[in-house]
């Protein structure tokens, strides 16, 4: 029957029925790598090395005793980068122990100094090397004798695994095996020589562990290559997930580790972040509980430390399963553990958890759309109170958001940003750094300074990584990163540097994949570059698919850009019924830069029906709208509306007034489009003024004609750099007219012919000229 | 027609008694013992055969007598456990016995040394490395010799253990099938082939022989998938055909009526298995969970002490012990047996489970999570460890954080109201009133157990002040409390009486609630509303009579207000 099969799993580790989740407490168990640690601090006390090579030897220690596990190939080239003499011999002491006999294993275990004799060495007891050795010593005098035997049988392994495939470069050992102690003297000798002038090394432990953990190894990994393992995976997937393991990749490797460990419960947190990739939310939050599961047995250990047990894991446990709910979007389940997570804390009066607490109700209450700000204000208050500088933080960030867009004044939101800066930095908060940039760049990019938005953009994406320990990440590819990238690619969108875009968006592709969490970030920013580009050049069914796609995003954005596709197709009536309906929804989600837009949209439909004066307004109440919330650059876009209609109107003389207040920041920093617009609008303007009809009634004055026809170039230069063939006909147009007022024939004639070649082009008939801003 | 099929396949139990003997010494030779006790149980419940009519021993080949004296002398080896030196003398032989003994031989000694090591192991990092290192050499040398097609029943079935310890799952169910094949009566190999069947589909799709022994395994799988009432149906027909006496099939049914919690026809079973076989103890630590959920004091004393004399190094013997401790309320003791279980079998579910239970009921509740998470561990499918943990979350007031593992186990238990019952108490902690009742109604909907359910919808009615809806389940409550026949002890009959009384003394039907409100009387705790009411009663009454009785009552007669419930017939009601 199958039970006589059944392995007897005894572990040793069990006391009172109940196996202690973390075995690993008794972290020094001895292994081959830990004798050849030995062998080599058992070298350095033993052998007489120069002073460089000593120094070298001594910060090598450290890691060795930290690191994870080496392979013998691995520590002899690190050792030999250092001292190639104290390699050779630690060698030779292996190799003395695994060719030889159990009794040379114990003769060296015997032969080691005690740190209670040796009290002038550096093995002194309380040293860090003395207290190694202890630690080895009695963790080896422990062992029974069947694990004496194994220990050595392992070690053995460890040796001639090494010497199975020899790399190349390396002295083969068992060629010098004849050789007595004497000959190796003068044999290292002369590589002492040529060693002594070469660079110090740093750190020639990093190279060699990136290297091994590149390539995920089979077999069970040991307690600290462990830990280092799932540190460095959970670090990537916080701030470069490209660079970490495929997400099945690393499931497996999770896998693989929790079968030979199951009581590691880190392996289980990982689980849950790397589920949480791919959107599985029965495996996170399987994997979450489970760790949770796990870390109350752990924390229970610790109870030397006041009612900080379990109860304090317990309390995180719910409120982690709050922010799982909250990334899925659950916002009601979130809502119920959240509750569930504050009623523990308070009951045991965990400030720094109902803290947290505090963050993650006023996060949700953003998140279901509902105003949140004196929850926030309350909870940054809270944390500078307790202390919590990230909390504190972290709160102004999410105010200064919230500020912006109900229309603070800008100064007070960019002194709070300034003072949580230099908070910032004095903790060194690199991740709260990165996001204050972005936002930075978000809010001037918001104001219409696309300069100043450009230089901060350029700032964090300059910045180097700040973390202590950066697995080899340069830079880090957090949403601030994703945000500030997106920014740049608009920035050179509206300047028309497409081939600039295109590498933008071709660098977010690699750097966030289409299954990361950010990646719809970037989505939406190419679609709606795309969407502009294809509008600019007048190729509406182009744009056109892409407002599916755009709604699929962003479902405001895409009711928007729907409206614009229709109303460039004349359909105006649909157009209306979706610019009113989404005003109403704008104005309720107090999407104010949403709200200006439509209303410069309803606008222009009013034009198409010739209702120039029910335009106004609604024109006047963008501008105020605008003005109120420093959004410059749909302020300058207001006031070349209003001067539009005002042309349209019949009062040229105001509209150009009118004009000049917006033409400045518009060239400063419009995008192109844009200033190709305000020049041909000035240029109308001007020739109206001047008193141009078109067929050439009364006298013009010739002043602002001659104006009159640079601006015209000039806004001909614009256009003709977006490719927006139906505004550049226009232009040529106007340019024609101009010159056959002024009596030159010859331009006259060209731009007669630019005009007749795009207009055979263009093929759709054009629309009245006066009709398009 | 099916019965018929049934009695021609059984009908010859005297062939089917000389195959069961004809196996036993097959597998007594071989060392495959615990095969060897199922077919000796099986014989034993069937008639005895006259002389003549035994059958004879196989014939002895060529081979057989070369090999006999090595074969004898590893066998006594092997009897004493000493494998490697079994398998040293049988080096060489060529006979299908012997070379059997001598793989069996090695895979045994390979298992015993990767126990022993597992106990000095060189600390942490070995601790999963540790395996039989003779599992791949076998798979070496039997794979080869099953492509020559020279492998027999006894070996093919190795084969597959051995292929299953290397987690090779779909060989090995593969060359289960084929030992079947070759030697149906083999019942250890029908068991291997049990354990890797996760689901109907695959035993569906498995090609079985057409052979007796089949419908045991089928019964057995049954069982082991939760198909209860398949399972039952299928040992009453072995029962009927002939194998009534067997003790094997009466603890399986035993098994089957504990799963679907029939306790009472369990417990019976159990009695009859204790009295035909009285020095039993397989089976015996679910006999004494019985005896555990009924709070049978004297008879679980007296089976636990019948164990430890029989023999106390006994997984079962330790869970009966624990169980009975538990009882008299003894945890720290019942932890301490639950341990010493896992001590002599840590993959024993039960142990891990019902260890969790009582540090639960010591208020441990770190220790009773990581008991439960050892018992998922072991089976992902043990409900009562989700339970458990679930449980202990709620103790520690965390009704959002259990809502999850009583998921899981609703999900594991479909049909179980305790479940149900757990869910919507926490949603009710929650105030998700829609989903507590839902839950709630459910749990009654698949058979309430504890008659709680309903109860808990009718106060969870009254606090929404959904009067109708409360008093229709009060009065479904009356009903099933008194339908049940025996008094429980929580029930709470007054509370619902009360209620109903107010209710239709609210909605003027007066002779309902004079009728509630006397059945309140009976009961101590409401006595004195009941007289309450019936004062109030009497009261307006005389109010509705004395002033203008024949002005209102032709109206009120046929304005009786109608309620979706019948007005009951208290009398039957014999509280």
């Amino acid at each position: 029957m199958a039970s006589v099969h059944e392995s007897l799993y005894f572990n040793p580790m069990m006391t009172n029925g109940v196996v202690h989740a973390n075995v690993f407490g008794i972290k020094d168990w001895v292994t081959p790598y830990k004798i050849s640690v030995l062998a080599l601090l058992y070298e350095m006390t033993a052998s007489k090395t120069t002073l460089p090579e000593r120094r070298r030897l001594n910060k090598l220690i450290l890691p060795l005793q930290q690191g994870p596990d080496l392979t013998l190939g691995q520590f002899l080239q690190t050792v030999e980068e250092c001292c190639p003499q104290t390699a050779y011999a630690v060698k030779l002491r292996l190799h003395e122990m695994a060719d030889g006999e159990l009794k040379d294993m114990e003769y060296f275990f015997s032969t080691l100094p005690t740190p209670f004799t040796a009290f002038d060495s550096e093995a002194y007891k309380t040293s860090v090397v003395g207290l190694f050795m202890r630690h080895m010593l009695l963790a080896y005098n422990k062992l029974s004798f069947s694990q004496v035997y194994k220990l050595y049988r392992s070690l053995q392994h460890y040796y001639h695994s090494h010497y199975a495939k020899p790399t190349d470069g390396q002295v083969s050992l068992p060629a010098l095996v004849a050789d007595d102690s004497d000959m190796d003297l003068t044999s290292t000798e002369d590589t002492v020589v040529d060693k002594v002038d070469k660079e110090e090394m740093d750190t020639p432990l990093h190279e060699s562990e990136l290297r091994s953990e590149n390539t995920p190894s089979r077999g069970p990994l040991s307690q600290k290559q462990a830990e280092y393992f799932l540190a460095r995976q959970a670090y990537l997937l916080k701030n470069d997930e490209n660079k970490a393991l495929k997400p099945a990749a690393l499931q497996e490797e999770l896998n693989n580790m929790l079968k030979f460990n199951p009581d590691f419960a880190e392996a289980h947190y990982l689980n849950y972040l790397n589920s949480m990739r791919v959107q599985d939310i029965f495996l996170s939050a399987h994997s979450l509980l489970h760790y949770f599961d796990r870390l109350i047995l752990s924390g229970n250990e610790g109870k030397s430390n006041g009612d900080e047990g379990y109860g304090r894991s317990l309390r995180y446990a719910a409120l982690n399963l709050a922010s799982l709910h909250c990334r899925f979007g659950h916002y009601h389940q979130a809502d119920l553990a959240l509750q569930e997570a504050i009623r523990i804390a308070q009951e045991s009066n965990d400030h720094v958890c109902l803290q947290h607490c505090l963050s993650w109700l006023y996060t949700l209450e953003q998140m279901k759309g509902s105003d949140s700000t004196v929850l926030t204000e309350d909870s940054v208050k809270m944390a500078a109170h307790f202390c919590l500088p990230y909390l504190a933080s972290l709160g102004i960030q999410s105010l200064v958001q919230q500020g912006a867009t109900q229309g603070k004044t800008a100064h007070k939101l960019m002194d709070a940003l300034k003072d949580t800066d230099i908070l910032h930095w004095k903790h060194s908060l690199s991740e709260l750094i990165e996001i204050s940039l972005a936002q930075t760049t978000s809010i001037w990019r918001m104001y219409g300074k696309s300069t100043m938005a450009l230089q901060q953009a350029q700032l964090l994406l300059n910045i180097s990584s700040l973390e202590p320990v950066n697995f080899g990440v340069q830079q880090n590819n957090t949403e601030a990163f994703a945000v500030a990238l997106c920014h740049l690619a608009e920035l050179h969108a509206e300047q028309g540097l497409y081939s600039a875009v295109s590498e933008i968006i071709q660098h977010l592709k690699e750097q966030f994949p289409p299954h990361t969490q950010h990646a719809k970030l970037w989505m939406l920013c190419d679609l709606q570059i795309q969407f502009e580009r294809h509008m600019n050049e007048g190729k509406y069914h182009l744009a056109e698919p892409l407002v599916t796609a755009i709604s699929a995003l962003n479902k405001t954005e895409g009711l928007y850009r729907k409206a614009q596709v229709l109303k460039a197709l004349n359909r105006s009536t649909e157009a209306y019924n979706i610019l009113q309906q989404l005003q109403v929804h704008c104005e309720k989600t107090k999407c104010t830069e949403m709200v200006i837009r439509v209303m410069l949209s309803t606008a222009e439909l009013h034009w198409e029906s010739s209702g120039f004066s029910t335009a106004l307004p609604l024109l006047l109440q963008a501008l105020a709208l605008a003005r109120q919330h420093h959004l410059q650059s749909l302020a300058s876009e207001a006031i070349l509306h209003l001067a539009f209609t005002q042309l349209m109107l019949g009062v040229p003389e105001q509209a150009l007034n009118v004009l000049h207040e917006a033409i400045e920041p518009v060239l400063a920093h419009g995008a192109v489009m844009d200033k190709g617009r305000a020049m041909l609008l000035a240029a109308r303007c001007q020739m109206a003024v001047a008193g141009f009809r078109p067929n050439r009634q009364g006298q013009a004055d010739l002043r602002l004609a001659v104006l009159a026809v640079d601006t015209l170039n000039e806004a001909a230069a614009y256009f003709s750099k977006l490719n927006c063939k139906e505004r550049l006909r226009d232009v040529h147009y106007q340019q024609a007219q101009l010159h056959h007022a002024l009596g030159q024939t010859l331009q006259r004639n060209k731009s007669a012919m630019l005009f007749r070649l795009l207009d055979q082009e263009l093929q759709s008939p054009a629309p009245p000229v006066s009709m398009q801003l | 027609m099916k019965m018929a099929a049934l009695c021609s396949e059984f009908g010859n139990l005297v062939d089917i008694k000389k195959q069961l003997i004809s196996v036993i010494s097959l597998c007594k030779e071989r060392g495959l013992l615990h095969s060897a006790k199922w077919a000796s149980e099986l014989a034993f419940a069937l008639d005895p055969l006259p002389k003549d009519e035994l059958p004879s021993s196989p014939p002895f080949t060529e081979d057989d007598a070369q090999d006999l004296d090595a074969l004898t002398l590893a066998k006594s080896y092997f009897d004493l456990k000493e494998y490697d030196r079994a398998a040293y003398f049988l080096k060489g032989c060529c006979s299908q016995k012997a070379y059997f003994l001598y793989m069996y031989s090695r895979y045994l000694s390979g298992e015993k040394k990767k126990d022993d090591e597992t106990v000095d192991s060189l600390g942490p990092l070995e601790k999963g490395q540790v395996r039989n290192e003779a599992l791949r050499e076998l798979r070496v040398e039997l794979s080869k010799k099953h492509t020559a097609g020279e492998l027999d029943g006894f070996t093919l079935y190795l084969y597959g253990v051995v292929l299953r310890k290397l987690d090779l799952l779909k060989e090995a169910v593969d060359v289960f099938v084929e030992a079947i094949h070759a030697l149906p009566l083999h019942w250890g190999a029908w068991l291997e082939l049990s354990n890797l069947v996760t689901n109907i589909e695959m035993l569906k799709s498995l090609s079985l022989p057409d052979c007796w022994i089949k419908d045991f395994f089928m019964a057995h799988m049954y069982t082991e998938l939760q198909m209860i009432k398949e399972a039952l149906q299928k040992y009453q027909n072995l029962i009927e055909a002939g194998f009534s006496k067997s003790t094997y099939i009466i603890s399986q049914i035993a098994v089957a009526y504990h799963n679907i919690r029939d306790i009472d026809q369990a417990l019976a079973l159990f009695n009859e298995l204790r009295e035909q076989d009285p020095y039993r103890i397989d089976n015996m630590d679910t006999f004494s969970n019985l005896l555990y959920v009924k709070s049978m004091k004297p008879e679980l004393s007296y089976l636990a002490h019948n164990l430890v004399e029989i023999d106390k190094y006994r997984v079962e013997t330790c869970c009966v012990i624990g169980n009975y401790y538990s009882l008299r309320s003894q945890h720290e003791k019942a932890a301490l047996y639950f341990q010493r279980a896992l001590k002599l079998n840590p993959r024993c579910l039960g142990a891990w489970t019902l260890m969790g239970h009582e540090y639960m009921e010591m208020k441990n509740t770190s220790a009773a999570i990581q008991a439960y998470r050892h018992a998922i561990e072991v089976n992902k499918r043990d409900y009562r460890a989700w339970y458990g943990l679930g449980q202990t979350y709620e103790i520690l007031k965390m009704p959002f954080y259990c809502l999850y593992y009583y998921r899981k186990a609703h999900q594991l238990r479909p049909n179980d109201s305790r479940m149900l019952v757990a869910l919507g108490e926490s949603y009710e902690k929650l105030s998700q009133q829609v989903e507590a009742k839902k839950c709630y109604w459910r749990a009654f909907s698949v058979g309430d157990v504890e008659k709680m359910a309903l109860l808990k919808l009718a106060k969870l009615h009254e606090q929404l002040t959904e009067s109708d809806d409360a008093a229709q389940c009060y009065m479904l409550y009356i009903q099933d409390i008194f339908s049940c026949g025996e008094q429980l002890e929580h029930a709470e009959v007054s509370t619902a009486l009360r209620y109903l009384g107010q209710y239709y003394f609210k909605s003027k039907l007066y002779d309902e609630a004079s009728l509630c409100a006397q059945r309140c009387c009976d009961y101590n705790d409401a006595r004195e509303e009941g007289k309450a009411l019936l004062r109030q009663i009497s009261q307006v009454r005389d109010q509705i009579e004395t002033p203008s009785a024949d002005l209102f009552a032709p109206l009120s007669n046929n304005n009786t207000p109608v309620r979706r419930v019948s007005p009951l017939n208290l009398i039957t009601f014999t509280p």
